[in-house]
């Protein structure tokens, strides 16, 4: 797995490519949570490059959700792959989320 | 693990393989456990969305088994796969403690303040798979997953 952080005044974009299971979702957390502890909690997930994505992923989408709400942020889906966004449906896990087609509509949701 | 190669054509398949696969590298063999559902979906004919659909369902059971059956010990798993043209049955055999995965529980809806992840492997399992058996035999548990459809979404 792989992640890229793109930071605009009011959002940060993280691209994730790759897989994200039990192997690599601590990899994720921690990247996101870095995030989460330089205050930044506007946050747009661009799913474009997952080619795997289980519960063990799926678990790290939602705690940091959940911890972006906390602070008056939030944590938005861009462009997901039909493979994350078939896991995302899967799970029941849909309806927690925003989800933009493009990461540009995600930016500008904010 | 990238895009399915296309299945063969139906003249070319035999109409059925065994394959087996034995993990026993606990989360670091995820990966071959896909790769290995990957083929046998391929060579069963399903689609790219069905064959990565049956690579969740059979990962997120053998994580299951790894996570809370062995509890991150290492313990052997013996997956077999039986392919047919337009039909994939999986079995899972381990020997952790007994885990009858469909009699568990399980709420499929979510909101935030009680979305617990824990059980969404095993709601992705049964969204997935058509059919899911699970058998106690001596001191194995044996689970068998089917897919006899193509996946076309929730």
């Amino acid at each position: 797995m792989e992640t890229q952080t793109q930071v605009y005044p009011r959002v940060t974009v993280m691209s994730v490519k790759g897989r994200v299971d039990s192997t690599s979702a601590g990899e994720l957390e921690t990247a996101l949570k870095k995030l989460l502890d330089e205050g930044k909690s506007n946050l747009v997930l661009d799913l474009s490059g997952v080619e795997f994505l289980s519960s063990s992923g799926l678990r790290v989408l939602v705690t940091t959700l959940k911890a972006v709400r906390k602070t008056g942020g939030d944590l938005r889906l861009a462009q997901s792959s039909q493979r994350a966004s078939d896991a995302i449906d899967l799970a029941g896990l849909d309806v927690l989320f925003k989800s933009y087609g493009d990461r540009e509509a995600a930016v500008a949701s904010f | 693990m990238g895009t399915a190669k296309p299945p063969s054509p139906p003249s070319e398949r035999p109409t059925r393989q065994v394959r087996r696969l034995k993990v026993r590298d606990g989360a670091a063999s995820l990966t071959g456990v896909c790769d290995f559902v990957e083929a046998a979906a391929s060579t069963s004919g399903f689609d790219d969305r069905t064959s990565h659909a049956c690579q969740l369902a059979v990962c997120e059971a053998v994580e299951n088994i790894i996570q809370h059956g062995y509890q991150a010990d290492s313990g052997e798993i013996e997956v077999t796969a039986q392919t047919a043209p337009g039909v994939l049955t999986v079995e899972i055999v381990d020997r952790a403690p007994a885990f009858d995965p469909t009699r568990y529980p399980i709420d499929p809806s979510a909101t935030l303040r009680e979305a617990r992840v824990g059980g969404r492997g095993l709601l992705m399992i049964r969204r997935i798979m058509d059919d899911i058996s699970y058998e106690r035999r001596g001191r194995q548990n044996i689970l068998r997953l089917t897919k006899n459809r193509s996946f076309t979404g929730v």
